[in-house]
């Protein structure tokens, strides 16, 4: 079960941790700032509570960039 | 989880302080609405005006663009852009290169003035040079400086600038942390100044949060520069954000509470803390001024130009 992650440029497949792994838990996983990113799961905007799933793109968007 | 206005299953956000979820097309319309309420609560516009947006091609000014943009469309007012390039090696371009796309779309008349143009340096060329102040002071004076020549010359009645919540709340912890009241009373959704030389300035964002001004730019598809300037770092304001942004992760309310009990005391602190002062012109450009150099010739001298 895996995924891919888009983020800037880099393109990458990753392991899904466990059932019903979530936005939040991958934002946290990867340190990103609360509320400084825009998530899309296949092309549309989701939230924070939304599960990643099987073979989804999920791109990450900075928005926010401190200052 | 569905949209709690429409019931649309596709939810793009969920307002942590009200708890309710919001669809794309629900969350673009709620953001556009609570600008437009800003405006007219606080009164922002008048019929006839012509409305001179500070273009940088970032999420803000996009938005205030497109916001006062409705107001275009129903005649209400008139709009031009100035873009400002400070002179930042491989981070303003972008952004210039935006703001002129956006003017083009929108039809409006639009002018990019640079800090070497009008002051013969760049940001870069000042923050070289060792300077006795921060980045974001030079910065602040020599891009008010231009653009209220700018709307003079482009006959401007008002002046829309990006300031989002985050913005304004900052700006307030700021100079109430460094007790400068002066400047504490100077904020708020409208400045307006004792010269005519100096144009009234409107903060149509200032209820909105940041990063929902940068989801609105990302649903509606609009074309900005995101990027962080590379001198913000070192600066207090990025101090003071960190310290709202920690409190707002237990605290959600709290950059709503902060704004709102500024706004109640703002006109009693500005009333008490008045300052009788005839503003005449600066001896060395001409501009309105205080004092017999306006602060953008004050540092102009120390960098020797």
């Amino acid at each position: 079960m895996s995924f891919t992650l888009i983020n800037k440029t880099k393109k990458e497949e990753l392991e899904i941790p466990h059932e019903n792994y979530t936005i939040k838990e991958l934002a946290e996983d990867l340190e990103l700032p609360s509320q400084s990113h825009v998530y899309k799961k296949n092309n549309q905007i989701v939230i924070d509570e939304t599960v990643i799933e099987d073979g989804d793109a999920i791109k990450i968007i900075q928005i926010l960039y401190g200052g | 989880m569905k949209c709690s206005k429409c019931g649309n299953p596709n939810v793009i956000i969920k307002k942590e302080q009200s708890g309710q979820y919001l669809c794309k097309d629900c969350f673009i319309e709620s953001i556009e609405k609570k600008a437009i309420k800003t405006v007219r609560k606080e009164k922002m516009l008048d019929k006839g005006d012509k409305v001179l947006v500070a273009l940088s091609g970032g999420k803000d000014s996009v938005t205030v663009l497109e916001v006062l943009d409705s107001f275009r469309k129903l005649n209400i007012i008139d709009l031009c852009a100035v873009t400002i390039d400070e002179g930042i090696a491989g981070y303003r371009q972008e952004g210039v290169d935006i703001a002129i796309r956006h003017a083009e779309r929108l039809g409006i008349e639009h002018r990019i003035v640079s800090f070497k143009d009008e002051f013969g340096i760049t940001l870069d060329e000042i923050m070289n040079s060792n300077p006795s102040k921060g980045s974001c002071t030079y910065c602040g004076v020599f891009r008010r400086a231009i653009l209220n020549k700018a709307a003079r010359d482009m006959g401007a009645t008002k002046i829309a600038t990006g300031q989002n919540l985050d913005d304004e709340v900052q700006g307030i912890l700021m100079n109430y942390l460094e007790g400068n009241i002066d400047n504490l009373t100077k904020l708020g959704p409208k400045t307006t100044s004792k010269s005519e030389k100096f144009t009234v300035k409107i903060k149509p964002l200032r209820e909105i949060p940041e990063h929902e001004i940068g989801l609105y730019v990302v649903a509606k598809e609009l074309e900005v520069h995101f990027a962080g300037c590379p001198y913000a770092q070192q600066s207090f304001r990025g101090e003071v954000s960190q310290l709202i942004n920690n409190l707002s992760e237990n605290h959600p309310t709290i950059k709503y509470s902060t704004l709102r009990g500024y706004d109640k005391i703002r006109e009693v602190v500005k009333e008490e803390f008045k300052k009788e002062y005839t503003v005449s012109r600066c001896e060395r450009c001409g501009e309105p001024s205080a004092n017999k150099l306006c602060r953008a010739c004050v540092f102009l001298e120390e960098f020797g130009r």
